[in-house]
């Protein structure tokens, strides 16, 4: 399957990111992957480990696919919750676009 | 933005404890006074964190939790468990119904607060 | 709402938590083995267990600590409620009663009978049987002891639980200029469960960064592909050191609610340095962002710190109640199949729940109630001025009074049943006096009690208490005889008395019926002869003997008893039931017992009435009493005696009863083919036709006492006021029929014997 030649998408989080809404996610970058992806992070108010753990495995999943796919626009929540629970991947906690 | 806390417990007295104690910790407090009226009203009012009795009349807290265990909306709900039941059996049953922690009565308002503080964000 | 409003709350309910225990044991003693009446009656003194306990009533706590641990073996199947079992139980009921008085108006309990329950109760949750707990009770936990004797926590029980665990040692520490504390490191691995339960493990590594300074490895080795993953499972797992001056225990409490859902590993690394081979994230101090509660750690710690020893207290208490429910433990393990049980048969309840409810101050009902009244005789008065203004009885100002009426009238019915109750609360504290009486002459007694959802307005069972509790402590003092009496007549040693509640013809009758050896009728007429009550050759029938008991300053007791015999007799009895616009008497067969029967109006307030005229008088005559009207011909009359008459009805002949005369309106006998008959039934029992000169109509009048506005007159029972504003007197039935019987009795007389 190859990918289309296209501007790169983008996903808004939700707000709150607790187990109800990791299988969402989860869903959403499935369907998501093969072109590059940007991840608005500005409204999220809370992260639970589920979801940190689905981003996580979208990173990895891009970085297969030899696409981009960046967190921008990280709300302080995102980065605090993210650098509480020990995950420093830069693509997720990178502040820059 | 305030906090929502459902409250469910048969006992007046206690609502009302709970009510004061939790009015004043600056949260808003939804109150049902059994697992039945506990279930109604969930849905309307989408609280943050719950407390419930386990001893009540038409449905007990066990059912209650399970209840809400149950519905895709709330399942992810903390729910804590307010009791005078301090033994093992009591708390393994209600973490087996899916409580997320519990409060031995007669609670201390400090301790209600502290407890519902560590289970809610 | 302030502490007191909420204890006053308590108060309130510990009194409706008593009701319903005292009504589930007593059905349980009526061989009720309903899963729900057992959780019934262990969740009203679990409830007031945990209300007391709030407010700090440590001796309610105690006792009602001691009383559910027994029930639950109940509940548990583990002790079967035998009759036994439920005296005992019974007598705890009372006991918790007096606890919860004594906590709301001070004052003390009776320590020995409490302390002696709880010995029974205890021996009871031990399996003992109720008779050999006399010697030697249990020593252990001879009561719950005070929370405050209470030693520090045990760091688990038996099952693996640990009460939210509280070292003092951290304090120590701060007293010394610790400035680094010690290293701890935390190995951290949530399962699914954890997250399934409402658990966050985000949320927890925030409440142990608080704890001191922390650098945390995150291993997300096991996290498989986007593909293969299952959104909902745990993955992450957590390495942390952090440096903290609290102790282990405080580290682990942390995890308290998330300990079985997840592997935890908390190791002493004293002085192991900053751990370089590990790619550590320092995590900030500053999380205020994740925490709008509490601004950083200084604040939380000092929080902490005051609240500790709350937390102490509120453990110790804790670690009480297990102690003693230890004992209860093997029961509870049975629990879950009987809770099931119980869970299935709330449903089946939940239908059946009662309805909401609001408290209302009664005076607030009292008061709509007096308007309510004002607003029917205003009604009845603009009525009678339409019609007397408007002969033609068809305008439309006629048909909107009819409308008036109808709705004045549903407004009357619907605010009276505001306050009708059911009787149920007066008939359980007769059983509590019941057994205490019986107990303490020596009688083997059992109350049976029927009808008790029958509901009357508040103010008749409010004034009922008085005289039926006299009269309950007569019938077990004076109506029973002693087990060895009874069996010596070849009856069953324990007596019964019978209370029963019910409607009848607009009106409540109540019954209180013993087993016991009935009016010794010799022994009465004696009495009354010996104090110039009736002649010593009067010739009186059985039941007009038997009525005597309630003439002035009778008592058959040879002995003034302390029980019923406070010089209070069955006379201020039948006037305080008379007062309220009743009618008591008894009946009594010698050797099988004495049935003693009250009937009262259904309130206080309004009375459907047929409104008559005799001698020129506007009298209203109670509907319920009424069983038909006729027109008597001259050839139903018959004469008999002197001046007595009889009408034939149909097959039967009746007594006519002349009003006026009894009233005293006319001195000659009116002639009963120019008046009208009023056929009723007296509570006696049997017919009279009352003889009026002709009926006005049927209304309801709102009845105003005679007694609090002028004073009593005999065979009156009240007044009203009519539609055009006159007063008129309502007629007491009964007491006009007795007078009419008792023609060898002085007036005043007659209607106290026999009304």
């Amino acid at each position: 399957m190859a990918a289309k030649k296209a501007g790169p998408a983008s996903l808004k989080l939700a707000a709150v990111l607790d187990l109800n809404e990791a299988s969402n996610l989860h869903g959403k970058l499935v369907s998501m992957r093969g072109s590059d992806l940007r991840i608005d992070a500005s409204g999220v108010e809370r992260v639970g480990v589920q979801c940190a753990q689905v981003l996580l495995a979208g990173v990895k999943a891009w970085e297969e696919d030899k696409k981009s796919l960046l967190v921008e626009k990280a709300s302080d929540a995102f980065q605090k919750t993210m650098q509480l629970i020990g995950i420093n991947n830069q693509n997720l906690v990178a502040k820059e676009i | 933005m305030k906090k929502k806390v459902l409250t469910v417990d048969d006992s007046r007295t206690i609502r009302n404890m709970l009510l004061v104690t939790l009015n004043n910790a600056g949260f808003e407090t939804i109150q049902a006074e059994d697992g039945v009226e506990g279930l109604e009203v969930l849905e309307g009012c989408n609280p943050d964190v719950i407390v419930t009795d386990i001893n009540m009349p038409r449905l007990d807290g066990f059912g209650f939790i399970e209840g809400v265990r149950r519905n895709e909306k709330f399942r992810a709900v903390p729910i804590l468990v307010l009791t005078t039941e301090s033994d093992a059996e009591k708390k393994n049953r209600a973490r087996q119904a899916g409580a997320t922690g519990w409060i031995v009565k007669p609670f201390d308002p400090a301790k209600l607060i502290d407890a519902i503080e560590r289970v809610t964000a | 709402m302030d502490m007191n409003e909420i204890k006053e709350i308590f108060f309130q309910e510990c009194e409706e938590q008593l009701a319903e225990l005292e009504s589930g044991l007593l059905k349980l003693n009526d061989g009720d083995r309903d899963p729900e009446t057992v959780n019934a009656v262990f969740r009203a003194v679990h409830s007031i267990k945990g209300g007391a306990g709030a407010f700090g009533l440590d001796d309610l706590v105690s006792f009602a600590h001691v009383f559910e641990t027994t029930l639950d073996c109940v509940r548990s199947n583990k002790l079967e409620p035998t009759q036994d079992v439920l005296k005992v139980m019974l007598k705890s009921a009372d006991v918790l009663a007096d606890l919860v008085t004594a906590s709301r108006d001070g004052g003390g309990v009776d320590e020995s009978r409490s302390r002696s329950l709880v010995k029974e109760l205890e021996a009871l949750a031990h399996g003992e049987l109720p008779s050999s707990s006399g010697h030697d009770a249990p020593k252990p936990a001879a009561k719950a002891a005070p929370a405050a004797k209470v030693e520090l926590p045990k760091p688990s029980d038996d099952s693996g639980f640990q009460p939210i665990p509280f070292s003092f040692d951290g304090f120590g520490e701060d007293d010394e200029p610790a400035v680094e504390g010690s290293l701890y490191e935390v190995i951290f691995k949530p399962r699914r469960e954890l997250y399934s339960k409402g658990n966050e493990a985000a949320l927890l590594l925030r409440d142990l960064s608080r704890l001191g300074e922390m650098s945390i490895n995150c291993d997300t080795d096991a996290l498989p592909a986007l593909d293969r993953m299952d959104p909902e499972a745990s993955y992450f797992s957590w390495k942390i050191s952090i440096r903290t001056t609290r102790s282990e225990d405080d580290i682990r409490a942390v995890f308290e609610f998330a300990e079985w859902d997840c592997d935890l590993e908390v190791k002493f690394a004293e002085e192991a340095s900053s751990n370089e081979e590990l790619p550590m994230v320092p995590v900030p101090f500053d999380l205020s962002i994740l925490d709008d509660s509490s601004a950083g750690e200084e604040e939380t710690a000092s929080e902490r710190g005051a609240s500790e020893e709350a937390v102490a207290a509120a453990l110790s208490a804790a670690e009480t109640a297990s102690n003693v429910s230890r004992a209860a433990r093997v029961a509870e393990k049975k629990e879950s199949a009987a809770a099931s049980a119980a869970a299935q048969n709330n449903a089946a309840a939940a239908a059946a729940g009662a309805g909401q409810t609001i408290r209302v101050d009664l005076d607030r009902v009292d008061r709509l109630i007096n308007l309510v009244g004002e607003l029917v005789i205003n009604q009845a008065m603009l009525s009678q001025s339409v019609v007397e203004n408007d002969a033609t009885g068809t305008s439309a100002v006629n048909m909107g009074l009819e409308e008036l009426q109808q709705l004045t009238r549903e407004i009357q019915d619907s605010v009276m049943a505001i306050r009708a109750q059911p009787v149920k609360p007066v008939f359980q504290r007769m059983s509590r006096i019941v057994r205490e009486v019986a107990d303490m002459v020596g009688k083997s007694i059992r109350l049976v009690t029927e009808g008790e959802n029958t509901e009357v307005d508040k103010t008749v069972i409010d004034k009922i208490a008085e005289p039926l509790t006299h009269m309950i402590r007569n019938a077990v003092d004076h109506g029973i005889e002693s087990p060895e009496k009874r069996e010596a007549a070849g009856k069953d040693p324990e007596g019964t008395i019978k209370l029963t509640a019910k409607h009848r013809s607009g009106r409540i009758l109540i019954e209180l019926a013993d087993d016991g050896a009935g009016i010794n009728r010799e022994r009465v007429r004696q009495k009354a002869i010996d104090n110039d009550i009736i002649a010593a050759d009067a010739n009186l029938s059985d039941d007009e003997i038997d009525n005597l008991i309630f003439m002035a300053g009778f008592s058959t007791a040879d002995k003034i008893s302390d029980i019923s015999g406070r010089g209070v007799g069955m006379d201020v009895v039948k006037r305080s039931i008379q007062a309220l616009g009743g009618r008591i008497s008894i009946s009594s067969r010698p050797g099988y017992g004495s049935t003693f029967t009250m009937s009262l109006p259904l309130t206080l307030a309004v009375l459907d009435g047929m409104v008559v005229t005799v001698a020129g008088q506007t009298l209203v005559v109670p509907l319920t009493a009424i069983v038909e009207t006729l027109q008597p011909e001259a050839s139903a009359i018959h004469s008999f005696g002197a001046n007595q008459r009889l009408i034939s009805i149909r097959n039967s002949f009746c007594p006519l009863v002349d009003v006026g005369r009894v009233l005293n309106y006319r001195t000659t006998q009116a002639n009963p083919v120019e008046g009208v008959a009023l056929l009723v039934e007296s509570e006696g029992g049997g017919q009279r036709a009352l003889m009026v000169d002709a009926i006005q109509g049927q209304r309801q009048v709102v009845i105003k006492s005679l007694e609090a506005n002028y004073t009593h007159v005999p065979g009156i029972a009240a007044a009203t006021i009519l539609g055009d504003g006159r007063v008129a007197l309502i007629l007491d039935v009964d007491a006009v029929v007795a007078a009419s019987r008792g023609q060898s009795m002085k007036p005043e007389m007659s209607l106290a014997a026999t009304g």
